[in-house]
């Protein structure tokens, strides 16, 4: 053989893993390029936050100075760990944690045991159930929100973290994720599990819920997210600092003459933290149920 | 044994001698909005009144000013109002027609009744009885606020009074030379910033309207159709439209300084009182206060303010009304909101606040107050007409038809009033 003949099929691989690369430099710097997008925002707040004048936050927005602080200061955090009384925010923070935590946990109990119920429970009418479930889905929170204010208030819950809670335990979206997931697991296990003798309940607990880790990680996220971000509800239904969120007490920066940008950038970026720290707890098993879904037909 | 029996009576006997000197106390119920400079002084001023008071216990209730309405809302409907509310004064009339507030004459110092402004008395005044059922150490205005140096440049005329203010052409013609100027991004801040979620458009663009020689709702007929939607109402709107699609008005994504920001991107603002302590701050003295001017025949300025009401379900409403009295005579407090450019609505607030005195930079936001002050309808169906109104305005900002988007607003407020009947006796009054 040739040289010639040789050097055609190099110079044709040659050309091809050119090619190939400069496919995969155009893929990561789209990648990049959209990441930063998404990216952006998260670090406006974040710079902004390290801003000392809130005129000057506002005067770099719209342009590439938003996303720069030239002497960074953690003046704006202290000035928010420093509020005390009605603005102590260390107070609010923890009455968010407090709300979170326990309206997950239960959240978590409570919307599983439904959705086994639905997928694998002996009880009649489970599809009529089901359809009141997802129908219930559809109704928008802000048309039964008095009525419920009336009802906790009647109750005698108000101003306290019960009122806080209970109410968003059971959630239909929540009941039918977790329907949808239990009833994709092959029957054989229950059955399997009640030929060794172990109750419908215990069958719940030692074997599917172990199994629906994907399910609770995308539960605790989304339940998560929701419970932190609750604004108008803990307005409603509370009335001192004994049991109000951190979303509330960031409002006071935004009064009605002026905007206290530099302040509520920083209570921002503490109020993100746990929410962020709840899902890189949690992101693996919430990235691997969306492939997952993404996978099953 | 004895002695764990004798320690546990004793700790008993002083938790509930603890718990009976608590319950002992009158609990006096305060809602409020507010920033934070103001959240920590109301608490200070409630150290201070319960200091003086020990058997009185000031417990705040803070909703934030967006969801404000929203928290009174739900407050009525659980059967838990206040003893002491905080309420804007155009919604006083929707409050006491639905039997939510208590008259506060007979309850509130002599002396600081006395002491009330004439505008502070009509904000807290309720049309129908014409009894006092709010009071409040300040009021407001807005008014037109201007780059020196900006203004310099285009030559244009500076207004020394009320009397001296620029014509609707003047405006605009300044408008657009400042439009050409260096440096000028945008030639006013109308404050799109706060968006429709407060009451800033009403306040501040409905003085725009009235002076242009119409109105929210005929105010002796209270019938919205034929005012709102007039051609005088119509001409003035598109008059703000044709400003927007110019790119005269800085856009609602840019905030709510870009008059004081850096650059000052902005050559005229029409600001409140309230912007004037920033703005002097960040600008020295390239900064000059103009009256509102002349959309038509005559001038017109908002007036009215956040105030204080004791609600009809108070139980000790004399305590409540203590609390008040305190609370606007408090050295304090009155400094602090003096330090805000908080515009005076007590004669001797006014004496201490030398900004809106005879040649104080903010005389002329005062002298407005007695000569075009138009304050918003007192009327029950003001949330409706606030509310069908900011929208219409929004619509109009976005494109859309004035016209069109008027006589929508204005049916809205009518179909309201028909509902109910035209809040009698308010429907009887003609």
């Amino acid at each position: 053989m040739s040289d010639i003949a040789l050097s055609i099929p190099r110079a044709r691989a040659a050309q091809s893993f050119s090619a190939t690369r400069v496919l995969r430099l155009i893929q990561v710097t789209c990648i990049f390029i959209i990441a930063l997008v998404i990216v952006s925002p998260l670090l406006l707040l974040v710079v902004a936050s390290l801003k000392d004048d809130r005129f000057q936050i506002l005067a770099d927005m719209g342009s590439f100075r938003a996303f720069w602080v030239s002497i960074p200061t953690l003046s704006n955090y202290a000035e928010v760990g420093h509020l005390s009384g009605e603005l102590a925010f260390g107070r609010y923070l923890i009455n968010s944690l407090i709300i979170l935590i326990t309206t997950v946990c239960s959240g978590l109990i409570v919307n599983s045991m439904a959705g086994f119920v639905l997928a694998w429970g002996s009880l009649r009418g489970r599809a009529v159930i089901l359809s009141i479930v997802i129908a219930l889905y559809v109704i928008p929170q802000e048309s039964i929100i008095m009525p419920l204010v009336i009802m906790v208030s009647r109750a005698g819950m108000a101003d306290t973290f019960a009122v806080q809670i209970v109410p968003w335990v059971a959630s239909p979206l929540y009941i039918f994720l977790f329907y949808q997931f239990f009833s994709q697991l092959p029957k054989e296990l229950l059955e399997a599990a009640e030929i060794d003798g172990a109750s419908f309940f215990r069958a719940y607990r030692s074997i599917f819920l172990p199994l629906s880790l994907p399910a609770l990680a995308t539960v605790s996220i989304l339940m998560g997210i929701e419970t932190w971000n609750q604004y108008l509800w803990p307005i409603l239904v509370t009335q001192t600092d004994y049991a109000r969120p951190i979303a509330v007490a960031i409002a006071t920066f935004f009064g009605q003459d002026s905007i206290y940008w530099d302040r509520a950038m920083a209570a921002s970026v503490l109020m993100m933290i746990p929410i962020l720290g709840l899902y890189l707890a949690f992101q693996r098993w919430f990235v691997s149920s969306f492939i997952g879904s993404a996978v099953k037909g | 044994m004895g002695k764990r029996l004798l320690l546990s009576l004793v700790l008993s006997s002083a938790l509930a001698a603890t718990w009976a000197h608590a319950a002992d106390k009158a609990v006096i119920q305060v809602m409020h909005q507010g920033d934070p400079g103001f959240v920590a002084a109301y608490g200070k001023v409630a150290e201070r009144f319960e200091a003086a008071n020990p058997d009185v216990d000031i417990q705040f209730i803070y909703a934030p000013h967006d969801a404000y309405n929203e928290k009174f809302s739900a407050a009525v409907v659980a059967k838990q109002l206040p003893d002491v509310m905080e309420l804007d004064a155009p919604f006083l009339a929707n409050y006491v027609w639905s039997g939510y507030l208590q008259p506060i004459k007979p309850l509130i110092d002599k002396d600081l009744l006395d002491d009330m402004t004439a505008s502070n008395i009509a904000q807290g005044t309720y049309p129908i009885d014409k009894d006092l059922y709010a009071i409040g150490l300040t009021d407001s205005s807005v008014v037109l606020y201007g780059n020196k140096k900006y203004l310099e440049a285009i030559g244009a005329r500076i207004p020394k009074s009320v009397d001296d203010v620029w014509t609707r052409e003047e405006f605009e013609t300044y408008l657009e030379k400042l439009s050409k100027l260096d440096g000028v991004k945008w030639p006013i801040d109308t404050f799109r910033g706060y968006g429709i979620k407060t009451e800033w458009i009403t306040y501040a663009y409905g003085p725009i309207l009235q002076s242009a020689g119409c109105d929210l709702i005929d105010r002796k007929a209270w019938k919205s159709e034929s005012t709102l939607d007039s051609d005088a109402c119509v001409d003035a709107l598109a008059m703000m439209q044709k400003w927007v699609k110019n790119g005269w008005v800085v856009p609602q994504s840019a905030g709510t300084n870009q008059f004081f920001a850096e650059g000052n991107p902005a050559a005229l603002a029409l600001g409140g009182h309230w912007v004037y302590a920033e703005a002097v701050a960040a600008m020295k003295d390239n900064i000059v206060v103009l009256p509102l001017p002349k959309f038509g025949a005559k001038g017109a300025s908002p007036d009215g303010t956040w105030i204080w009401a004791i609600t009809k379900t108070s139980k000790h409403p004399d305590i409540a009304a203590k609390f008040i009295s305190f609370l606007l005579k408090d050295k304090e407090y009155r400094a602090y909101v003096a330090s805000q450019s908080g515009y005076p609505g007590l004669k001797s607030f006014a004496a201490e606040s030398p900004l809106y005195a005879n040649g104080g930079p903010m005389a002329i936001a005062f002298e407005q107050a007695s000569k075009t002050a138009v304050a918003r309808p007192p009327h029950p169906a003001y949330p409706t007409i606030t509310s069908a109104f900011m929208q219409a305005v929004d619509e109009v900002f976005n494109g859309g038809d004035p016209k069109e988007a008027l006589t929508s607003a204005a049916k809205k407020i009518d179909e309201d009033i028909a509902d109910n009947d035209g809040y009698p006796p308010f429907g009887d009054q003609q």
